[in-house]
């Protein structure tokens, strides 16, 4: 497999801003020659792996997580392959599920990390699920955040555009398409953002999400939807099924991006919690930064049992 | 002072155990009790015999709600037995007796709540981890350093009977339970202690100073040595908390921060806290419990949850009217719907519970469903009260523990639930904990009151007056040291109403302090007179005839005036003689069965009327309680009355009747004396009377709802 170099200066706007906190320890990790940029704060007993989501955006989309969390947990990040620090590998395949799945075991491998509690958002939600019920021995607990599992519930009506044929409009969800990405990514992204936080006053959330987006392009993000081919419904309400560590889901209500329904039934089909973010869109972890960390802090800290 | 009150009657309970039973071991029977369901089992087991389970009451029923709580009475005390001997009273008995009612009650597995723990606790964890899922320690003597020898050798004379002298077998014998009320003044070193001290006496005479005696010779010979605690400690693996007041005066600090140490758990220290925080400091002590077991975070959680964005959400009041008689309710509905007229979209939850629930229901208000696991006030009134006869002051005293109950009921309630604003109406429950426990608070806050200030009967001595103006005093400590807490304190009614006392000794004068301290909101009726319409219209529509004496005669909600109401039907045939063609329509109220009481030809008994204002404004005469709502009522529509305050009743035969003096309303009565031929005659004398009464506001409630609307 031929992999892509990530660009050393990235195509973004400005300066990264200042962080909260940097990481105590970073790395590369590398599977089958690509490379994977991993980060780890703090060194508490429990390891919280926030995973990666879609790769229009990398691992700065936890920026309003690691802080806190860093000081209660052994935070691990890693840049999913496609964005940020991580490789760019050449063809679809490169980018299918197993391929995100089995990069995060690498990073736990190389972070010498025996178990962790997976936080996943959107994609990240659907891996974690993944890993769970693939490898249960690594994984103590699952938190999907507006998981995206196909079948789980119809899209939204308005997203029932074709991905790969030119179209005769580019409006709305017609920009979620191959042919306009490449002509005009940037509106892309701002569309797709201004969907993902459908809350209002979220512009400084919105420009954040573009300018990661604009940390890579039209190119490898195609890649990375046509090897998104979903399994079939009963392949993925299987994989729900094996999960057998405690699982919680938190899923915007007004989400539109993947409907709140999607949410409901996989915390259904694993027995988990389900918290609705009630007037919450697709990225209640940037929108909602306070509640999510508590959220997560109070989840983590179920699991350990009783506190120490 | 000296005078204990403890009545030798077990006060109300905020819960009743679902299960109890005995566990015998050695042929020694003890008492067991189990409440509620669920994992992991919190097992509360006793201290040394000197007190038994009942000093778990704050932590009960609040555990309870997430999970299974059971407890146990010490062999020596409660309902268990008293072994012969100083070697049945040995630590390692009271493991085994642990072990015992973990079997008998189907518990493998427990999480160990102790206080004062002499080392059973710590033997259990030690010699049956697998038993033991974690340990806590309130207040714990035990050290693997020293030994807690206590002040004096027991069996020495030290010459004198001060301080520490006291706990030496000569003074035991001589003066048990001035020792009793000096070891428990040791226990809460922390000022406005009274109720805690005089439980833990209460719960020390339910043994006896021989029993005592036989398992005690000195702390030395009580409390597990050094080394085995040492050695005990090494074998521990489970997780520990120590929880620790700096002021305890029976067991040093640096015991339970060496205990946390050797144990490798967590250590809380309570800062100007004694040696029973869990009794003074309940609300504290119930959250590190429950975050320790893990009983009410996400475990218990339930399965879907909602968050809602700030903004996106609707204004929301979480209302809690006293339901301590009916007359809350009403001014507190009255207050509500002019709320909502002055904030649109205002939504009202009301945390409350019977009898002011069929009030709230009947105007198809919104009762939170954590209602249900409230603890009835009313029920506890009702046991408290004598004939015609209510030790207020007392009664409410004694329900602590339904207090305590209750606010963590309100705790549960608004960490699951964001509110713009909370309305205490005499929720006395909310007031008190909440500044106990001011980082609680989460939102705006009103405090509603008719009265200020806990007044002594005269019966009552010295030691009533004490203890009142111990009350009063804490509450102005609390305003003092936290004057943002309540962010309004409405007084409903005016500054002429309130009495012209003292605080007590010392102490503010009442009325000087409320005016610095209150917003006057004027009197709240709950109705206005003028909307009632023409007296003759109304009478037509309740089937009063205009040439009928109509005399009515209720004592409100609260189920304690039955006595009143036999009374008033005794002298009914001669009050007809005197009134011709009188009718008495007597009100039972929503917790007296009408069908207990007499009938006679010419009286009608009903239950629970509702609109029972408006029988109260169309009659000749009522005959009612001191309580202060039916009888403003009566005022403000001008109607003459008979009130009886109930005997010991400070509100009622102080505050009430001031306010009343003042108002020129009505005619007080005093049950002990009145014979039914006195009623006889005051109804006689007094129905139909032309009144001369000061006029009451009727914009009391939109004065009130003016000052807190402010705050949405």
């Amino acid at each position: 497999m031929t992999a892509v170099q990530a660009p050393v200066s990235a195509a973004r706007s400005a300066p990264e801003q200042t962080r909260a906190r940097y990481p105590d320890a970073k790395g590369y990790v590398e599977r089958d020659g690509v490379r994977l940029f991993w980060e780890r704060y703090g060194d508490g007993d429990t390891t919280v792996l926030l995973l990666p989501t879609w790769s229009i955006v990398h691992s700065r989309h936890w920026k309003a997580q690691i802080p806190y969390l860093a000081r209660h947990f052994r935070v691990l990040t890693f840049d999913g392959r496609g964005n940020g620090r991580s490789d760019r590998p050449a063809g679809a395949g490169a980018y299918d599920d197993e391929q995100y799945v089995a990069d995060a075991v690498a990073v736990l491998d190389a972070t010498s990390t025996r178990e962790a509690v997976l936080i996943g958002l959107s994609r990240g939600g659907r891996w974690a699920v993944e890993l769970a019920a693939a490898r249960p021995e690594r994984v103590l607990g699952a938190m999907l955040i507006d998981p995206a599992i196909s079948f789980m519930a119809p899209l939204p009506q308005r997203q029932a555009f074709s991905f790969d044929e030119e179209l005769d409009t580019t409006e709305g969800w017609a920009k979620f398409n191959r042919h306009y990405w490449r002509r005009e990514y940037r509106d892309f992204l701002e569309f797709f953002a201004s969907e993902a936080f459908s809350e209002s006053h979220s512009t400084k959330q919105i420009e954040d999400f573009v300018g990661w987006g604009l940390e890579t392009g039209p190119e490898t993000l195609t890649l990375t939807q046509l090897g998104a081919q979903p399994a079939s419904r009963s392949e993925m309400e299987a994989t729900l099924g094996r999960v057998r560590c405690p699982v919680l889901v938190v899923h915007g209500e007004d989400d539109q991006v993947r409907l709140h329904a999607v949410g409901a039934a996989a915390a259904e089909l694993t027995g988990g919690q389900l918290v609705t973010i009630e007037g919450g869109g697709h990225c209640p972890q940037a929108r909602h930064p306070v509640q999510i960390n508590l959220l997560i802090r109070e989840f983590v800290e179920s699991l350990g049992g009783m506190a120490r | 002072m000296t005078a204990l009150l403890t009545t030798g009657r077990e006060q109300t309970r905020a819960r009743y155990p679902d299960e109890e039973g005995f566990a015998e071991r050695d042929g020694v029977r003890l008492f067991w009790e189990r409440y509620g369901d669920g994992e992991p089992t919190v097992l509360l087991p006793p201290t040394w015999e000197i007190v038994h389970a009942r000093f778990w009451k704050a932590q009960i029923p609040y555990l309870a709600r997430h999970t299974r709580v059971v407890t146990f009475d010490p062999r020596g005390n409660g309902r268990s037995d008293r072994p012969d001997g100083f070697e049945a009273y040995a630590r390692r008995e009271f493991a085994a007796d642990a072990l015992a009612v973990l079997d008998a009650t189907g518990v493998d597995r427990a999480v160990v709540v102790s206080w004062c723990d002499m080392g059973e606790s710590l033997l259990l964890a030690a010699e049956h981890p697998e038993r033991v899922a974690g340990l806590v320690f309130i207040g714990p003597p035990m050290s693997d350093r020293e030994p807690d020898q206590g002040h004096y050798p027991f069996d020495s004379d030290p010459g004198t009977d001060e301080g520490w002298a006291k706990e030496t077998r000569g003074y035991w014998l001589r003066d048990w339970p001035g020792y009793l009320e000096f070891f428990f003044a040791m226990c809460f070193t922390e000022p406005h202690s009274t109720k805690q001290v005089e439980d833990c006496v209460g719960w020390a005479k339910d043994t006896d100073m021989e029993t005592i005696l036989a398992g005690f010779r000195g702390w030395e010979t009580k409390i597990i040595p050094p080394a085995e605690v040492a050695a005990l400690g090494r074998r521990v693996r489970c997780p520990v908390l120590v929880i620790h007041g700096t002021e305890d005066a029976q067991s040093e600090a640096w015991r339970g921060e060496e205990l946390a140490r050797l144990l490798g758990g967590r250590l809380v220290l309570l800062e100007g806290a004694g040696h029973a925080p869990h009794a003074r400091d309940p609300v504290k002590v119930n959250g590190l419990v429950a975050d320790f077991a893990g009983v009410a975070g996400n475990g218990t959680a339930p399965a879907t949850r909602t968050w809602t964005r700030a903004l996106r959400r609707p204004k929301r009041a979480l209302y809690l009217s006293s339901p301590i008689g009916l007359g809350h309710a009403r001014r507190d509905l009255a207050i509500a719907r002019e709320l909502r007229a002055r904030v649109p979209g205002l939504e009202i939850d009301w945390l409350a519970q019977d009898p002011v629930t069929r009030v709230l229901e009947a105007e198809g208000e919104r009762i939170h469903p954590a209602s249900a696991w409230l603890a009835n006030e009313s029920t506890h009134i009702e046991r408290e009260s004598a004939e015609h006869d209510l030790h207020a002051f007392q009664a409410i005293r004694r329900m602590d523990e339904i207090l305590v109950a209750n606010f963590m009921v309100f705790h549960d309630v608004v960490r699951e639930q964001p509110y713009d604003l909370w309305v205490g109406d005499e929720a006395w429950e909310l007031d008190y904990f909440l500044h106990e426990n001011p980082e609680e608070k989460r939102a705006a806050y009103v405090w509603l009151t008719d009265f200020v200030g806990w007044l002594p009967m005269p019966d009552g001595g010295e030691r009533e007056a004490f203890l009142t103006a111990d009350y009063n005093a804490e509450m102005i400590e609390h305003i003092a040291r936290f004057p943002r807490l309540r962010d309004r304190a409405v007084f409903v009614g005016n500054p002429g109403d309130i009495v012209p006392d003292r605080f007590g000794p010392g102490l503010p004068a009442i009325r000087d302090w409320v005016e610095d301290h209150y917003d006057f909101a004027g009197y709240v009726t709950g109705f206005d007179p003028a909307g009632l319409g023409d007296r003759e219209e109304l009478r037509r529509d309740l089937g009063y005839r205009p040439d009928e004496r109509v005399c009515v005669v209720t004592v409100g909600g609260s189920g304690v005036g039955g006595h009143l109401l036999r009374k008033v039907i005794a002298a009914y045939p001669e009050a007809r003689r005197r009134v011709p063609g009188l009718r008495m329509v007597v009100v039972a109220g929503p917790r007296i069965d009408p069908a207990s009481l007499p009938s006679a030809d010419g009286l009608e008994v009903h239950p629970y009327v509702h609109g029972l204002y408006r029988h109260l404004a169309a009659c000749d005469l009522a005959v009612v309680q001191g309580g202060l709502t039916t009888c403003m009522e009566l005022t403000a529509a001008r109607r003459p009355f008979l009130y009886f305050p109930l005997a010991h009743h400070f509100e009622q035969n102080f505050h009430v009747a001031h306010r009343l003096g003042r108002y020129n309303a009505g005619r007080r009565m005093e049950f002990a004396t009145a014979t039914p031929e006195v009623v006889a005659d005051a109804i006689a004398t007094e129905i139909g009377r032309e009144v001369d009464y000061r006029p009451v506001e009727t914009d009391g409630a939109s004065r009130a709802a003016a000052l807190i609307a402010e705050l949405l």
